[in-house]
């Protein structure tokens, strides 16, 4: 007991952590968390199964039907379907009807890799649609707007909510948080333990989940692929993914804790913080930067451009408002923590237990 | 005054529900019992003491420490609550030694000091099994050890005796007896009336939130001028000694037992009754014995409190 005051709060404080770190890993409470962090990884793996199915589907179809992307890609509008034909031979599929006074024909080719569709309209050839296989730069766009409008405003949002406020909160309900406050330990040394507690925990959780999520949708792209991403942006980017995610853990996770010691009911401040969040593209200047996600859009490594086929709440989600330099959006991100922090601190320092009332 | 827990004028809100009243108290160490109904406001009181909630009114000093820097408070007080729940999945062992490392002990000093704790209690057999698994009575006494691990100059218990079987009660007991022979401080409620009476150096009557009586049991009922003392005396020739005291003015009636060898007798003045009963003693009655009947915290509950509920 002889340690000095910062010293020992240092040690109360990674006590805390650990006594907190087996309730918020192993809470039963907690297990939809891990499911809300799994889920993404799941659709990325199912992608990439898709995906490689698709490949192999192709590369059989090719075999049976051997034709090159260049002479494919040599086909002009206005050809007919015996020029075609005799071009690159018989299509794999083959699809004709007659629609009122037009014959319609649309003949389609693999050269492995991509899908070629001609459509041909009384035999003259007015349309190639060409579905390009995925691209480490295309699923690069699409996993970067699933990021900014699902993971990071829903998974890890929700995730945090269930982490953080049942610090407090679930104690609470079990009854059992006089444990805490029966000891020689400052309120504020305390919130800050059962902080630092959540955060680990939604820490591990989320950034093996963002992890898993880039290595499956990466599992449908050949080695050579892959190493030249790496080699590239590749490795910046899954650090950036996996510090976006930190941080996010990291704000959410003080506005819930506080939410948690503020509110006796967590979903009525949630929704709050959720509606706040989304209409961040909409609010003032000043008042954008009271908010988390307007940091971690400027953190975001890739800009997803929102795509004319999105629906249009989506568009608002993946637009980043007057996206700010890194340097800034992580001092003003560490800054809103740092407040909203105190005042959870604060308010645990007039905690009171009253079990039957709550 | 720093060895005394003060509490001055302090009253406790739950919303529109009282917890307690205008509460003026200043008490010494040694064992202090807080006897009340349900509802009266003994909980309420001693988390005001601890800290646990906040008076609405009024201030509140233990030992000298305002409850509000539980940093300091609970260096020298520990308070064993009646909430019957634990943090998840400990162990006895566990629970005692973490509220020793949150203290700022050293790991080797939590170790010994948790199992001479968990020793004083008679748990060291099961300190190594979860308390998921405890009985009630273990589960009480694993709260006693976490309480005194810390050797605390005030020690406040929520009903520590529920759940106990009588050989333990008695061991818990010799337990409070020895904190207060060294001058601390344990402040107990109970609905075992019998027990207070014979473990309280003073007692705390409450009633829907108001102190209604405090002090040591035998002060406080001698101010209790409205309810003649009863005396029961077990004698020779009760006849004769019931007539001789009946002859006293402050003797306010007389009942003599059914087997004629003693009698009960209601006074307005228990000093002179005695003094009287000495000199008729000379006079030739052989009196047995002699004991107050109505001198004690049951006594005194029933008096000030009423039938507002059955106490064992």
């Amino acid at each position: 007991m002889n340690q000095t005051m910062p010293g020992q709060w240092f040690s109360q404080i990674a006590l805390v952590v650990s006594l907190e770190m087996r309730k918020t890993f192993f809470s039963r409470r907690g297990l939809w968390v891990y499911l809300l962090a799994l889920a993404p990884v799941l659709i990325w793996f199912m992608h990439s199964m898709i995906e490689l199915n698709l490949r192999q589907e192709r590369q059989a179809l090719n075999a049976a039907h051997p034709v090159s992307t260049a002479l494919l890609r040599s086909i002009q509008r206005g050809a007919t379907i015996d020029e075609v034909v005799n071009k690159v031979g018989e299509p794999f599929a083959k699809n004709e009807f007659r629609r009122p006074n037009i014959a319609v024909a649309i003949y389609q080719y693999t050269d492995g890799d991509n899908v070629f569709a001609f459509q041909f309209r009384d035999d003259r050839l007015m349309n190639i649609n060409e579905r390009d296989r995925d691209t480490i730069p295309k699923d690069s766009l699409i996993f970067a707007a699933v990021f900014q409008s699902f993971y990071l405003r829903l998974a890890i949002f929700f995730g945090c909510v269930g982490v953080f406020t049942n610090l407090f909160r679930g104690e609470m309900l079990d009854k059992s948080l006089h444990f805490y406050l029966l000891t020689p330990i400052r309120r504020e040394i305390l919130a800050i333990g059962k902080y630092f507690a959540g955060l680990i925990a939604t820490v591990v959780i989320f950034c093996t989940s963002t992890f898993l999520q880039l290595a499956a949708l990466s599992l449908h792209f050949t080695g050579s692929e892959i190493s030249e991403y790496l080699a590239g942006p590749g490795w910046g980017h899954v650090a950036s993914y996996i510090g976006v995610t930190a941080a996010a853990c990291l704000g959410y996770g003080s506005i819930f804790l506080a939410a948690g010691l503020l509110f006796k009911n967590p979903i009525i401040p949630a929704a709050t913080v959720l509606v706040w969040e989304g209409m961040n593209i909409f609010l003032p200047a000043a008042l954008k930067k009271v908010s988390v996600i307007f940091y971690l859009q400027s953190l975001s490594p890739v800009v997803a451009p929102p795509d004319a086929k999105m629906p249009a709440f989506q568009k608002l989600l993946v637009t980043a408002a007057e996206p700010v330099p890194v340097a800034w959006a992580v001092l003003g991100l560490m800054t809103l923590t740092i407040v909203v922090l105190t005042v959870a601190a604060r308010k645990a320092r007039k905690l009171e237990i009253n079990y039957s009332t709550d | 005054m720093n060895d005394r827990i003060v509490l001055d004028n302090v009253s406790r809100f739950y919303g529109e529900v009282l917890g307690v009243n205008r509460v003026t108290l200043s008490v010494p160490p040694g064992i202090t019992s807080l006897v009340g109904p349900n509802g009266s406001g003994k909980t309420t009181l001693m988390n005001l003491i601890t800290g646990l909630v906040r008076p609405t009114r009024g201030s509140i000093q233990v030992l000298g420490i305002s409850p509000t820097n539980p940093e300091k408070l609970f260096r020298v007080c520990a308070y064993a609550t009646q909430f019957d729940s634990f943090p998840r999945g400990m162990t006895g062992f566990q629970f005692v030694y973490s509220y020793l490392r949150l203290s700022g002990m050293s790991h080797d000093d939590c170790q010994r000091t948790t199992a001479f704790a968990i020793g004083r209690v008679n748990l060291g057999e099961a300190a190594h099994r979860k308390i998921a698994g405890y009985s009630k009575g273990m589960r009480q006494r694993i709260k006693l050890a976490q309480a005194i691990a810390h050797d605390p100059r005030v020690l406040v218990l929520d009903e520590p005796l529920n759940g106990l079987d009588p050989l333990v009660r008695a061991e818990t007991i010799a337990l409070f007896r020895e904190f207060a022979a060294q001058g601390r401080h344990v402040i107990v409620s109970s609905h075992i009336l019998h027990e207070v009476d014979t473990i309280s150096d003073q007692v705390i009557l409450l009633s829907n939130g108001y102190v209604v009586a405090e002090g040591k049991i035998h002060g406080v009922r001698e101010e209790m001028s409205e309810h003649p003392m009863q005396v029961i005396i077990r004698c020779t020739r009760a006849n004769v000694l019931a007539s001789r005291v009946f002859e006293q003015d402050h003797v306010v009636e007389v009942r003599l037992h059914a087997d004629g060898g003693g009698l009960l007798v209601k006074t307005r003045d228990a000093d002179r009754f005695y003094r009287a009963l000495n000199h008729l003693a000379l006079d030739g009655v052989g009196i047995e014995s002699v004991a107050p009947a109505d001198d004690n915290v049951n006594s005194l509950y029933e008096y000030l409190i009423g039938g507002e509920e059955s106490t064992r």
